[in-house]
């Protein structure tokens, strides 16, 4: 019996090919859609929880309340660990790491010296390995660290920095890396690559006990600027709440009273860490909020309970087509269950092909993900597991599509059946569907008319004049400061360069380029000093930027003692005063005393996501690490002459280039994944709201069939005809505009919120999204409609 | 006595007033015969075949089928009468255009839960004997009009039925295919005593059976 199904079943799928293909087409973009996203969601949530003491980690968190705020820091105190350890013996293991920060390192390969330069260098106490399980390929993790002059390497440093194979790794051991130029360092361990879902991302691991070596004053200082990180182990889950309460009295033994009194101490789960935003991100990571995998969790079901309905619609719709087939089979004696049981099968088999799709849709989706993603290390694999929930996805599936569609065709009576009798009331209501289709256009243009306004918004970063010039301008280092004057002057002789200045960083901060200070009047006692950033320039700074003046002059000289402030507006609302009133006035800073000489009007100091906040360029002689260079149109002349001039002044350091602009759209970074994970979404919600139209339209053609046969023969015209069908869908869509445009509108200007400067709201964004929606429906159903509008009436009248 | 239908009924209601499809209908059908319905069109004869059949219920009256008072019977037990001493034979045939001409044939069969063997003899011996083996692999739709009815007569006798009901069987053909489907209707009755009622318009056809029925409006004149 079951051949005689599978026969049937394969040859039906033959004879329709173009809905057999929409059929399992459709389902699988949903199954692989949904799977893709699941996947991604359990990635992002399970971070470091592959440590086996995962969720007895925490990481020590700092909070620091000032007056007008709470400071939220993933920092702390370098010698905060060994405090801990001494005082708090119930604490099971404390560890503190340092970065990770970059670093260069030389390698001397029998011919030639290599220099390198690592971003994600991180120091570590012996405790680190202890805590954390890494994969040892090579060396000792008890003893790896306890030297303070070895160096641990991932794989990938171990092949990059020797040329060597996975098998010649036993070589490497006990070779020596030269860390800045100076120091040797003894490799003594190898560990695998890190998985991507961590936020250990280091690439190379230094004993903790060479940066205390090298900084002895920065290791010992409980206060002022750190890098460090302290985790600790608990004996059991549930006891930081009591710890917590312990620190509270407890940091007094070592921060300074006015301190004591701001900063508390607390514990973060580690597995929370990646997914909570109040710490920010560690240097190379990124967070991953709660509620973004929250919102995806549900889209995720969301697409396949459509995809899953619109298999059930499409299904049924054609069913009817079989009602010969159902009368037939009765009348030659099949029983009903007979009939339903062949129906579950074949549409199982079509169910089936859908899965097969789906695996190989789903590897594509991740392929994807990870190129697209790459930024954030992104490694998604599709696991053994991943293909059972596939096949648990799909029979949930045939228990939701399969059965109906099969119970509504074999009820069919079969005397009715055989004649064409059959009313379609009988295979679920119109109105249903109707629904359906709406709630998923309503999805549809939610998503479209999204991702309209934030590709608006990012053409808004482009676009908006930041209030300095950015265009042709690249960044170098400086590393050598003494080298600088022949560095400059080299440049400038030749033609391709046309301006150059030295700064600690460009008028925006990008990067991480910023520096931070606090500023009042010399009057004034130092707590009621505010926030501000300090940009470190030489006399050209203003003019090479075409920053405005608006009262005083620049810079004539730089000095090692500075005195010479440039201000802008923000920073003057604060004190009240115009910019003619400011001139000659002295403020001060952390750093020390100066008087202003020039007011500058505003121009973007943060990227559009924050404020401008008050910014005082100096002329001090320090900190001009960054050398900008305004280049002519000939781009690849000018840089290679760059490389060449730096190199020759530089030498034994590692050479960057950077355009401005760049590194101005990296500070965009979230925003562009945002946006291209909206435009994906669009294009799948796109791609399964038609197929539900598409079923929709079949239903809505073989319903009318007979009316548009009568309409026909009584003169209406093919585009007459065609109208009554797109009348039907353009309602619908009009319905589903009118519920998605107020939630687009209110969830738009919820993310638009977190933009200080960003683009209006206006209706013609929220009607180009419904309008191309419209036309892709339009295209979509024409085929249907028309072949219903072309076809000869005589069949459509033919009653046997 | 094969059946027997005592002042059948069947109508339906619209616009409040009842429209008679069948009146008062009263016939005996014997073991053997090969009976003819006829009339016009609307007269019924589709009905009353499909009552006798029981695809079709009525409204009043009594219906025995070999002392079974079908009209007591519930939908499943009056189903499972018919599937196993009935056989259906349609104006367009009503093959599966899926299948082949041999597995249509072995259709019947699945459902009727032979062994895969006897099935096979089963078909083998029927496509012996309309002279179709050479057919057997083809479509339907690859068929002639004529072959594709001798293929649905041979599918209603293949499980050897007590009955064969057939609506309209040449009503598709020409006259040529139409006269070797009544030599065959005959050759069965005569040879095999099969049962037959046959729904025709044709005055030449119904001289085939051994009795006419004429019906108009719903009732027998």
């Amino acid at each position: 019996m079951f051949k005689n199904y599978i026969k049937i079943a394969w040859r039906t799928l033959l004879k329709n090919k173009l809905s057999s293909m929409i059929n399992i087409i459709g389902l699988s973009i949903g199954i692989s859609a949904c799977m893709a996203i699941l996947i991604f969601v359990r990635y992002e949530a399970t971070f470091d929880k592959h440590h086996s003491k995962a969720e007895k980690i925490y990481r020590v968190v700092q909070h620091n309340k000032l007056p007008d705020q709470t400071l939220y820091w993933d920092i702390t105190p370098y010698p905060l660990a060994e405090a801990l350890r001494n005082d708090f013996p119930e604490i099971e293991t404390v560890t503190q790491t340092m970065g990770p920060i970059g670093q260069e390192f030389t390698i001397n390969n029998g011919q030639e010296l290599k220099i390198y330069e690592e971003p994600r260098v991180l120091f570590v106490d012996t405790f680190f390995p202890k805590i954390f399980d890494f994969q040892w390929v090579l060396g000792d993790p008890e003893t790896a660290l306890e030297d303070i002059n070895s160096i641990v390497l991932t794989e990938d440093m171990a092949k990059k920095y020797f040329e060597v194979s996975n098998e010649d790794f036993d070589e490497v051991l006990g070779k020596t890396i030269l860390l800045n130029g100076k120091d040797p360092l003894l490799v003594s361990g190898i560990i695998k690559n890190l998985p991507g879902n961590s936020n250990q991302n280091f690439s190379m691991l230094i004993p903790y006990g060479f940066f205390k070596a090298q900084n002895p004053d920065h290791a010992l200082n409980w206060s002022g600027n750190h890098q460090g990180t302290t985790y600790v182990v608990l004996p059991n889950t549930g006891l930081e709440k009591s710890l917590e309460s312990k620190l509270a009295s407890w940091k007094k033994k070592y921060l300074k009273p006015e301190e004591d009194g701001r900063i508390s101490f607390m514990l973060q789960p580690l597995t929370d860490v990646h997914n909570e935003t109040a710490y920010g991100n560690s240097p190379g990571g990124y967070i991953m909020p709660f509620n973004i995998l929250y919102t995806l969790t549900i889209v995720a079901m969301f697409i396949l309970i459509i995809a899953i309905v619109n298999f059930a619609n499409l299904l049924t719709a054609q069913s009817t087509m079989r009602s010969k087939e159902v009368g037939i089979r009765k009348v030659l004696g099949g029983k009903r269950l007979d009939l339903i049981v062949q129906f579950i099968f074949e549409n199982s088999l079509v169910i089936l092909g859908s899965l097969v799709l789906s695996v190989a849709g789903l590897n594509f989706l991740l392929e994807q993900l990870n190129i697209n993603l790459m930024v954030i290390n992104m490694q998604l694999e599709l696991g053994l597991g991943h293909i059972g929930l596939i096949f648990i996805v799909g029979l949930l599936t045939i228990i939701l599509a399969a059965v109906y569609p099969a119970v509504v065709l074999s009820a069919f009576k079969p005397i009715r059946a055989l004649t064409n009798k059959i009313q379609f009331s009988e295979v679920g209501g119109i109105n249903v569907r109707q629904s359906l289709v709406a709630f998923q256009f309503v999805i549809v243009q939610l998503f479209v008319i999204a991702t309209i306004i934030v590709s608006l918004q990012m053409d808004y970063f482009k676009s908006e004049p930041m209030g300095f010039s950015s265009d042709a301008i690249v960044m170098t280092t400086v590393p050598n400061f003494e080298k600088l004057d022949v560095y400059k002057q080299t440049l400038l002789e030749n033609s391709t360069i046309s301006n150059m200045t030295m700064a600690s960083g460009p008028p925006m901060a990008v990067d991480g380029l910023q520096l931070g200070t606090r500023f009042r009047l010399p009057k004034q006692p130092p707590e009621e000093a505010l926030d501000a950033e300090i940009k470190v320039g030489d006399p050209n700074y203003v003019e090479f930027y075409g920053l405005e003046l608006l009262a005083g002059r620049s810079f004539t000289t730089n000095k090692e003692a500075f005195d010479e402030f440039i201000v802008n507006e923000t920073l003057l609302t604060s004190l009240g005063w115009s910019p003619q009133e400011a001139i000659g006035k002295k403020i001060e800073i952390n750093e020390g005393q100066a008087t202003i000489v020039g007011v500058v009007k505003d121009f973007h100091n943060n990227s559009f996501q924050r404020d401008i906040t008050p910014c005082i360029i100096m002329n001090w002689a320090y900190f001009q690490n960054q050398a900008f260079i305004k280049i002519g149109n000939n781009h690849t002349d000018a840089i290679a002459k760059i490389q060449e001039v730096w190199e020759n002044t530089f030498t034994g350091s590692v050479y960057h280039l950077k355009f401005l602009n760049d590194s101005i759209e990296n500070e965009y970074l979230l925003e562009k994944l945002i946006f291209k994970g909206f435009t994906i979404l669009s294009l799948i919600a796109i791609s399964i709201g038609c197929l539900g139209l598409i079923g929709l339209t079949s239903f809505m053609v073989s319903r009318r069939n007979k009316e548009i046969g009568i309409r026909k023969v009584l003169g209406a015209s093919i585009l007459q005809i065609f109208f009554i069908f797109s009348k039907e869908f353009t309602s619908l869509i009009i319905t589903a505009f009118v519920i998605a445009a107020p939630l687009v509108y209110y969830f738009s200007n919820l993310w638009l919120e977190n933009f200080a400067y960003r683009i209006e709201l206006s209706a013609w964004m929220f009607l180009s999204g419904g309008c191309l929606t419209l036309i892709v429906a339009m295209i979509t159903c024409s085929f249907q409609s028309l072949k219903s509008a072309l076809a000869n009436p005589v069949n459509a009248l033919r009653d046997e | 006595m094969l059946l027997k239908l005592n002042n059948i009924f069947k109508w339906v209601t619209t616009g409040g007033q009842r429209i008679f499809l069948l009146k008062d209908i009263n016939l005996e059908v014997q073991e053997g015969e090969f009976i003819s319905v006829m009339g016009p069109s609307g007269s019924g004869k589709s009905t009353l075949l499909n009552v006798i059949g029981m695809l079709d219920t009525f409204d009043e009256g009594e219906y025995n089928f070999l002392d079974e008072s079908v009209h007591t019977l519930k939908e499943k037990h009056r189903s499972n009468l018919y599937k196993e001493y009935i056989g259906f034979v349609f104006q367009s045939y009503h093959l599966l255009d899926e299948l082949t001409v041999q597995e249509n044939l072995e259709m019947p069969l699945l459902y009727k839960k032979y062994k895969g063997s006897e099935r096979k003899a089963m078909v083998a011996d029927m496509l012996d004997r309309f002279n179709i083996v050479g057919k057997k692999d083809l479509f339907p739709a690859q068929l002639s009009g004529g072959q594709q009815q001798l293929v649905g007569v041979a599918r209603a006798l293949i499980g050897k039925p007590k009955l064969i009901l057939a609506d309209e069987p040449t009503g598709n053909l020409n006259s040529q295919q139409s006269e070797e489907i009544m030599q065959l209707f005959q050759k069965l009755n005569k040879e095999d005593g099969v049962t037959i009622i046959q729904v025709t318009h044709s005055e030449m056809n119904a001289a085939y059976g051994s009795r006419i029925i004429n019906l108009l409006d719903g009732r027998k004149i």
